[in-house]
Parts: structure tokens; sequence; C-alpha cells
């Protein structure tokens, strides 16, 4: 390859390369880490371990490098939640849909984190996790109303139902993150 | 890059800063972070640490980096990671990004991440970390196995029990001899030119593991000494092995019963391939209380080999191990002297100063002659610091042969006259006052030298110390006048300091003098520029005018001293109590004659040139933190309102141990004894890992019957701290009473994994009883007269004892511990082992006086003997003394 050539790539590269930050939040339990492997194509897990503090994943889709920053959602972790979504371009809220008893938690955390001043108009994807197992999943509508998401003004937000088991919707997801990216 | 700012906090700012903002950006540079960090270790390794907010938010902005693998950022995170991990909060949310690396393929993320993970680990989180623990330790490769020995080390702080579980992997580690593989050793020094074959690095997982062993079982003789059977003979690295050295010699020193087999093994050790383990060896042979001359021999001769070494830090090892052992016993190392010898011209000047203050001790009294003339050419071309050991030992000289005082005196003099800065001038001047103090025939040419130097001493508080001594011993001489020209003359040359320092000097000769010239020359004094100079004179020629002459000598050249330390206390303890309708009772403060005063100093002369060697390698020596523990203690005695009320402590014990060491709740106890009362402390410490103490308090039956005042308890005992209890009853009649006592508390558990405190329950634990003893109405105190005073004395009581203590020493020690005597005349050093007089010398609570005479015996037939004989004013307490041991 001649030197232009590798020149003209690495131009081309930097028009269309394009990075985002995003968090991924939610009680523990709600199947965070294990959607973002799913979401890398890792194959599912049944026993997983807890988080504790963060991890960082990486995804890459079509020239987009999204980076996921996998909180842990132990109380003791919640506190500081904020503090990593402070200038993030997207925070994802995970929720275990199978497990109604939890969401009252969900709902006042959820809106807590809504109300930092810091976070402002940060576009939140509220992600109904382990849609497949059914008949107990929580639906959209269904959670929707139970989160009381309408609330939520003055920003993006969106709410998708989602198994990272069956890869139920994985796509929508992935759009929904690309379309957050900003060009570096 | 400039760190010249670091001291006025410009720089940190400015660094702090340009982390935050750095670490936060979108995208990251990783040059530029790992440069920044570079920065920021400097600034918190070499200056104070941030405040806490401060470093929880650069922990927090360094987390982010998180998100890039450039492994040389990676490899700064860690590092800056494990500095912050004590002064950030919340550092346990690094845990699950580390525990990806420290499982991940890449040996050199991996060794750091797991060394960092044990520094961020709290008792709530260790339980996760316990299967990658136990599997990096038996890893394959040696550095991830190294990581996570070493890692452990730091754990065992947060839960030993915990650390305790991977035992059997450290063990098998001992034992796996994992080789360095040769990739991992590019760009160390060639291993085997640094002379320790290939040993130095390869295997040095045996020495991590088998330390960890130790730290996992330390308290646990039994445990230790199968450790050293099991891997005797088994280990590769030289490391490990003196490691094994190290743990026979501390087993031998603990139970007499080893002492055959651990000596057999010690001794193996001593033609050892290695010349670090042969040393080893050595010292551990020379460290044997009591050994044999004939089983010290041969560990002299390997130091005596040693010190021919080409590498300079085995020769300065060897002749640092010569030279204490020189203290003790310089018999034994004078078969060293013609090694010894050459080693003052060794290129390194520690060596050579060793050498020197080692032929100094074993040296007789015709080969001090030349070791002088030599030193005085060697001193010139050496830092100052071992210029004052040498001067330190040559100090002692003079005491030990007499006869040299001429030689001894040149040699200080020449060289006070010599470059060199304030300490060791110091040391210098001290050296000549000995002379003066306790070698008469020197005397009046010593005092001669130290007026030659004030006339250019560049140091004006030295100046002042010796215008002080000339006027103490001036006086006493046969041509007094003669020293008052000197002194004059600084008055006339001086600055204000010294001036002022001259003019009491001065007043001292006003009473031999009979020419009426001393007051003349006061008298000139008396319009001086400075306020102290001029009031200094005033007041001596005014007293100097009072007829009754008694008050004028006591004023002049008094009798007694008080004793500073003392007087300072009590004058603090008078401010503080705040009640000025009672005139200070000056009566409390003890005094001091001059005699005593100097019987101290010599004795204090002869421990610190016993100690030289090691004030420099360690730091305070043993006497001194004794005395710090001693006023601690009075301190936190004195912080408590309600003992402060009971007055002034008469006497405190030493600490008595009133459980096992190694038992969960380790208990301590002090008695004090008051004009009307005593006070019984007891330190607790709670060494479980995982449990709360709440409400500790002792419950204390005396064995006759006394009134409780009062209890101060404990209201709570964190896992792994220490508190301490106060109980105080009225003094009783009885000399002898004893305490018994049980702790009582409520015992909380914690929770490891969620820190969660549970409910609690009651609990007590016995401990041995505290009794009052003969010692506990005695207080040590120096004698410069004992003689005098033992024929005075009236009252005599004796009796003989059969001791069951292995030598003479550890029966001194004991007698001298139990009745809480003083040492006279450094009889407290026994030099031979089959006989030795023991004076020891104490005052009563009222201020009466205890001599006491032990003569000991030792025989093999029938042990350690003693035969005590007391004397007092009081009959009673002269017949306990000698009751000591029933
Ligand atoms: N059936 C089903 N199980 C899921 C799904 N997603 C996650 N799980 C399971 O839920 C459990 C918890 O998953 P994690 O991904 O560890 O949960 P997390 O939110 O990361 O938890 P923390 O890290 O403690 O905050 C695991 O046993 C997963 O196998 C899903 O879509 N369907
Ligand atoms: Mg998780």
């Amino acid at each position: 390859m001649s030197i232009w050539r590798r020149l003209y790539n690495w131009l081309v590269s930097l028009l269309w390369s394009s990075e985002t930050n995003v968090v991924v939040i939610g009680l523990q339990n709600a199947g965070k880490s294990t959607l973002l492997a799913s979401l890398q194509g890792s194959d599912f897990s049944p026993d997983t371990i807890p988080t504790v503090g963060f991890a960082v994943q990486t995804i890459v889709k079509n020239k987009v490098t999204i980076k996921c920053w996998d909180l842990g959602g132990q109380p003791r972790f919640r506190s500081l939640w904020e503090r990593y979504c402070r200038g993030a371009d997207a925070i994802v809220f995970v929720v275990d849909s199978a497990d109604s008893d939890l969401l009252p938690t969900v709902k006042s955390e959820l809106h807590a984190l809504c109300s930092q001043e810091s976070l402002e108009h940060i576009p939140l994807l509220v992600v109904a996790n382990k849609q497949d197992l059914q008949p107990h999943a929580t639906t959209v509508d269904e959670m929707i109303e139970k989160l009381d998401l309408l609330s939520i003004r003055e920003r993006d937000i969106v709410c998708y139902a989602v198994s990272a088991k069956t890869l139920q919707n994985l796509d929508s997801v992935i759009e929904w993150l690309v379309a957050r990216a900003h060009h570096t | 890059m400039s760190y010249k700012k670091n001291d006025d906090g410009l720089d940190r700012m400015t660094v702090f800063q340009e982390c935050i903002s750095e670490f936060n950006a979108s995208p990251i540079n990783p040059r530029k972070s790992r440069t920044l960090l570079s920065r920021l270790l400097y600034i918190v390794t070499t200056g104070a640490p941030f405040p806490r907010d401060e470093s929880t938010q650069l922990f927090f902005s360094i987390t982010k980096l998180f998100q890039h693998k450039n492994p040389a950022l990676r490899q700064m995170v860690y590092l800056a990671i494990k500095e912050l991990a004590d002064d950030a909060d919340d550092v346990i949310m690094v845990t699950s990004s580390i525990m990806r690396d420290a499982t991940g393929n890449d040996v050199f993320y991996r060794s750091n991440a797991i060394r960092t993970l044990c520094r961020i680990i709290d008792a709530s989180t260790i339980q996760s970390i316990e299967r990658l623990i136990k599997a990096s330790i038996v890893d394959k490769n040696p550095a991830t196995s190294s990581a996570a020995l070493v890692g452990s080390y730091h754990l065992l702080p947060v839960s030993r029990d915990f650390v305790r579980r991977w035992a059997n992997e450290t063990q098998d580690t001992v034992v796996a001899n994992k080789p360095y593989p040769a990739a991992l050793l590019i760009g160390r020094e060639n291993t085997s030119s640094f002379g320790y074959g290939s040993g130095i690095a390869a295997f040095q997982t045996q020495f991590h593991a088998l330390g960890l062993l130790y730290e996992m079982r330390s308290h646990d003789r039994v445990a230790l000494l199968k450790i050293i059977q099991q891997f005797n003979g088994k280990l590769h690295s030289p490391y490990a092995n003196i490691l094994l050295i190290r743990f026979a010699s501390r087993v031998l020193a603990e139970d007499p019963n080893v002492r055959k087999p651990m000596h057999k093994l010690i001794l193996s050790f001593l033609n050892h391939a290695n010349d670090a383990v042969s040393l080893e060896s050595a010292r551990a042979i020379l460290a044997i209380r009591n050994a044999t001359p004939q089983e010290v021999e041969p560990a002299i001769s390997s130091l005596q080999l040693l010190l021919g070494s080409h590498r300079p830090a085995f020769r300065f090892a060897a002749i640092r191990a010569l030279n204490r052992y020189a203290m003790s016993h310089p018999e034994a190392v004078q078969i060293c002297n013609p090694d010894i010898q050459e080693r003052i011209s060794d290129p390194s000047r520690t060596v050579a100063t060793y050498a020197i203050t080692t032929l100094l001790k074993t040296g007789n009294n015709d080969s001090v002659d030349h070791l002088m003339s030599q030193i005085s050419n060697f001193m010139l071309d050496i830092p100052d610091e071992f210029k004052v050991v040498v001067v330190e030992a040559v100090r002692s000289l003079a005491v030990k042969f007499p006869s040299k005082q001429q030689d001894v005196l040149h040699f200080l003099a020449d060289i006070l006259q010599s470059d060199g800065g304030v300490s060791f001038k110091q040391a210098v001047v001290s050296a000549i006052f000995d002379l003066v103090r306790f070698v008469p025939q020197a005397k009046a040419e010593a005092l001669s030298q130290l007026c030659e130097y004030i006339e250019d001493c560049e140091y004006p508080f030295l100046a002042a110390r010796i215008l002080h001594f000339l006027g103490v011993e001036g006086p006493s001489t046969e041509d007094p006048l003669k020293y008052v020209r000197y002194i004059y003359n600084r008055i006339l040359l001086e600055n204000a300091v010294t001036r002022a320092a001259a003019v009491t000097a001065l007043g001292k000769f006003l009473l031999v003098d009979k020419t009426g010239s001393v007051k003349t020359l006061l008298e000139r004094t008396l319009d001086d520029s400075s306020d102290e100079v001029r009031d200094r004179a005033a007041i001596i020629l005014r007293i100097a005018t009072i007829p009754n002459k008694k008050i004028v000598a006591d004023f002049i050249e008094p009798e007694q001293n008080y004793s500073l330390g003392a007087l300072e206390q009590e004058l603090v303890r008078y401010v503080t109590a705040s009640d000025f309708e009672k005139p200070f009772d000056f009566s409390v403060v003890p005094t001091f004659t001059k005699e005593q005063e100097n019987a101290e100093m010599l004795q204090a002369m002869q421990k610190a040139t016993k100690s030289v060697d090691e004030d420099i390698t360690q730091g305070a020596s043993a006497a001194e933190k004794e005395q710090e523990t001693a006023s601690a203690i009075s301190e936190k005695l004195a912080a408590i309102e309600e003992i402060r009320e009971l007055g002034r402590v008469l006497h405190t014990s030493s600490a008595v141990e009133l459980t096992e060491r190694e038992t969960e709740y380790v208990v301590t106890g002090y008695k004090h004894i008051f004009e009307k009362h005593i006070v019984l402390q007891y330190d607790v410490s709670n060494t479980l890992p995982d449990t709360i103490l709440a409400d500790v308090t002792a419950m204390v039956t005396p064995s006759e019957e006394l009134n409780e005042e009062f209890v101060v308890a404990l209201p709570e005992l964190k896992p792994n701290s220490e508190g301490t209890i106060y109980v105080a009853f009225e003094r009783p009649e009885d000399l002898f009473v004893s305490f018994e006592t049980v702790l009582k508390f409520e015992s909380k558990e914690i929770d490891p994994s969620t820190g969660e405190v549970g409910e609690g329950y009651l609990d007590q634990y016995e401990i041995e009883s505290l009794e009052l003893s003969v010692g506990d109405y005695l207080i040590p105190a120096f004698n410069g007269n004992f003689d005098h005073t033992w024929d005075e004395l009236g009252n005599e009581a004796s009796a003989t004892y059969a001791l069951e203590v292995p030598t003479i020493e550890d029966g001194v020690q004991a007698l001298l511990k139990l009745l809480s005597i003083q040492a006279i005349g450094g009889t407290d050093h026994v030099t031979e082992p089959a006989s030795h007089t023991l004076k020891g010398f104490a005052r009563t609570l009222e201020g009466g006086s205890i001599a006491v005479v032990a003569r000991f015996v030792h025989s093999a037939a029938r042990g350690v003997s003693v035969k005590l004989v007391a004397r007092g004013e009081d009959e009673m307490l002269t017949q306990l003394v000698c009751e000591v041991f029933e």
C-alpha cells in the first residue's frame, strides 16, 4: 500500500469512526453484565459473578466504538452511579422484568438518578430484560406505567423489551446506542 | 519536567487539576496520561498525601483510564491505585476491572493486577478473591505466583483467618521449585556475575511462600518447628534458606528444649556455598545466648573469611557482626585482629570505621597505642557521622585503660582542632568532659585543652556548655585562677549568649578567689549591653555579700541538683492543676548529688558505647523505648479526670502479661501506686478479626477486703484494636494483695461478607490475677556511693535460693525486674558465667533506702543459685525484699 493510500484511509477513518460512552446501571441481578456479553456476541451463561464496582466493555459496530461502563447494582455501589453517568453520552437502565416485587425499588432509584442536575438531558434507555421468562415477565407497557416513565421529561427516553438470553431485540438496543454516537 | 515547586503547593494543584481533566477526557491520550500519573506518583510518594476528598476525586478519575488497553498506561494505573488505596474512599470500585486483568491471559497485566487487588480488598470482599489467589499461587508462572504470595502479606491484616485458607497452596509452592524463566530475567544484572550463581532470582517464589507460611503460623511455635523440619534441606533459594535460619534462631531463643537440634541445623549452613547464607548462619550462632566459646569459634572463623570477600557488602556485614559481638565478648573476637587490622585501609570507609571501633574493643594495652596513631590519619577522610562513631569508641578507652589517658587526650585535642561539623565537635567535647570526670590524672590537662578550644569555638551553645563545665570543675583544681583569664576573655570577645554563660562560670570562682580579682572582673560586666549578662552578674555579686556563708555556698556550688525531667513534669502538673493558693512543693522533686550524677553518666556512657552500633543502624535504643512507654503510660493516666484527682503516682510497675500471647484477647496489666490509692491498668487487645466487644469492663476481686473507688470501662473495642480499662482501689495496708480479674463484655460478630454487625451476647474471660509484690513499693535509684551507704544502713536480712533459670544473666534480669532496683556500677552486666555479684539500690515510696547485694553462682550440678543480702532503714521491708523469690 502506498503511503498516500494509507493517508487517505486514515483520513476516511477519521471522518467516519466515532465513539460513544454509555453507562449501564440497574439493580443487582438485573442482567447488565450478561446483556453486555450478549451484545459482544458471547454465549449466554446462567452463572455470573456480581460486578464489584465497575468494568469497561467495548462493543465495536460498523466503525462505531461503544464504551460501556458496566456498574455494579448492589446497594453500596448505587451512590456511585452518578459519578460515572456524569458526561456520558447515554444511560442504559436494565430492569429484571421477571421480578415485579422489585419494581418499586427500581422506580425510586431511577427517578432519583433522573433528578440529578449533573445528568440533565442525557438520553435514557430502559431495558426490560429477561423477557424470555414468560409468563411472568412485565411487558413494556406495564413497565412504562409501573416505573412512571412518562413523568420523566427533558430527555430522550425509550423502553425496550429485551432478552439477553434469546437475544430478543438486541439489534434495537445496538441501533439506539449507535445513534447516540458522535463523530470524533 | 520540573518538580521544584512541589514544596510550595503550586505544582501539586496543577498536577491535581491536570489529572482530573485529562483522565475524564474522551478519548484518552495514553502517553500524556502516563506522564501525568508519574508526576502524581512523585508527589504522593515524596510529599504529604492529598486530602481525602481530593484523593477520592483523583482515584475516580484514574478509574476512567481502565477504558484504555495500553499496557504501559495500565501499569502506571496500577501503581497509582496502590498508592492512593489508603487515602481515597470507595476504592473497592475497581475490583471487577482488576479481576478481569488478574484472570486474563496477559502475564504482565496479571501480576500487577493481583498486587493491586490485594491492596484494595477489604474484609467484606476478601471472599470473592479466594479462588483467584489460590489459583495464582500455584500458577506455573513464577511472576504470577510471587504476586499472589506477596499480595497475601497485605491481606493478613484484613483477615488472617482467610489468608490461612491458602496454607496448602503456599506450602506446595515452597517445594515446587519454580525457576524463573529466562525471558523474565532479561534486563536484570547478569545473575552469575552478581555472585549468587543462578540462585538469586531463581526460586524466588520459594522465598515468598516460606515467608508467607511463617506469617500465617508465626503465633504457633509448634507449627513453626514443623515448618523448619519439613523444609530443611529442600530449599534452593538462598533467601529461603536465610529465612529458615532466622526461624530456627527464633525458636531456639524461645524454647531451650530445642536448643540442640536448632543449633545443629544453623551450624549446617555455616559452610554453605552461598556467602549470604553462611553469613546468616554465623550471625545466628553469635546471637545464641550463652553460646560456649567452642560453639562460637566456627562462626567467628567464618566471619573472618568473609572479611576478605571481594564484595564490600559482605565485608561490611562481617565486620558489623564481629563488632557487635566484640561489645560483649571482646576476647572471642581477638583472634581476628590481624584481619580486622587490614580492613582499616578498606576502600569502603564504612568497613574501615567498623574495623577501628572493633579493634578499640578487642585491643589490649599495647596495641592501643599503635591503633591511636593510625586513627588520627584515618579521621581526616571520613564523613562526620563516622568520626562520631570513632570518638565514641575512643571515649571508653580512657576509662578502660587509665594509663592511656595521655594518648587519648592528645588524640581528642588534635581532632578537636580539625575540621568537622557540630555533632562531631560535640562528641569530642563530651569525650573530654568524661576524662575530667572519670580519670582524675587527666583533669588539669583536659580542662586546659577545653580552654584553648573556646578561644576559637565556632558554636556559641557549645562554648556555653564548656564555660559552664569550667565553672563546675575549675574551682576544685589546684590552680583555679588559671581558668579565670580564659573565661574573662570570652566576656570581652563574644556574643551575648556566650557572655552570659561566662559570667555564671566566673561566679563559681568567687569562693576560691582570695585576691578579689574575680569580683573586680564581675563588677566590670555590670554595664554590659545585654540585660541577661548584667542581671547574672548583679545577682552573683549581691549573693556573695550575704554574711551567712552556707547560703552563699549553696547558691554557687549546690550539693544537690534537681532532676530536671522530674522538675519539669511536676511544674507542668502544678500549672495545669491551677491551684496557686498552695506554693509549689519542691520536696517532691528528686535530687541528685554530683557523685550520683556522675555515676549515672558513667553508666550511661558504658551503655552508649555498647550500643553505638545499634544507634546507627536501628535508631532508638531499648532504654529509650522503655522511657517512651513509661511517659506514654503516665500521660494516658493523667488524661483521666478521676485518676488525676488521686494525686501523684508514686510508682508504676513494669508490664505484666495476664494472658498467653496467642489468645483471642491479649491483656497486659500495670499497677500504679498512689499515696492513698492503687490503680490497676488493663491494656486489652482484641485480636479477633470479626468481633466487636462492647462495654468491656473488669470485675476485680481483691484477696482482702478493699473499697473499689471507680472503674473506667471501655465502651467499645473494635476488631484488631486495643483499649485500656482502669480500676481504682483504696491502698491496702497489707503489702501483698492479689487481684483476681475477669473481663466482662458483650461480644458482637461481624459478618465478613456484608460487614453487618450481628446481635451481641454477654461473655466473660478470666485472666491471670495481678499481684502486689515488694517491687511495687520500690523505686530504682542511683547511688554514687553505694559501699558507704551499705555500711551506714542498719537492718540486714538475707536468704538463699536455687533459681530455675538457665544462666546467671537471666537471674540478674529477673531480680532487677522483680525488686525494681537499680543496678549500681554496671553490675547488671555479667562477665563470668560461673559467678557474679550484683549490687542494687532503690528508694522506698517514703524516701528511705534499700540496698541489695546478690551473689550468684552457677554450677552444672545445681544450676543457678543466689544469696541475697538486703539492708535498709525499714526492718519489715528489708525482710520482705529478701523473701522476693518465695
Ligand atoms: N433467563 C434469563 N436470565 C438472565 C438474563 N439476563 C441475565 N440473566 C441472568 O441473571 C443473573 C444475573 O446476571 P448479571 O448479568 O450478573 O447481573 P448484573 O446486573 O450484572 O448484576 P450486578 O453485577 O450484581 O449488578 C445471571 O444468572 C444471568 O444468567 C435473561 O435475559 N434471561
Ligand atoms: Mg454485573
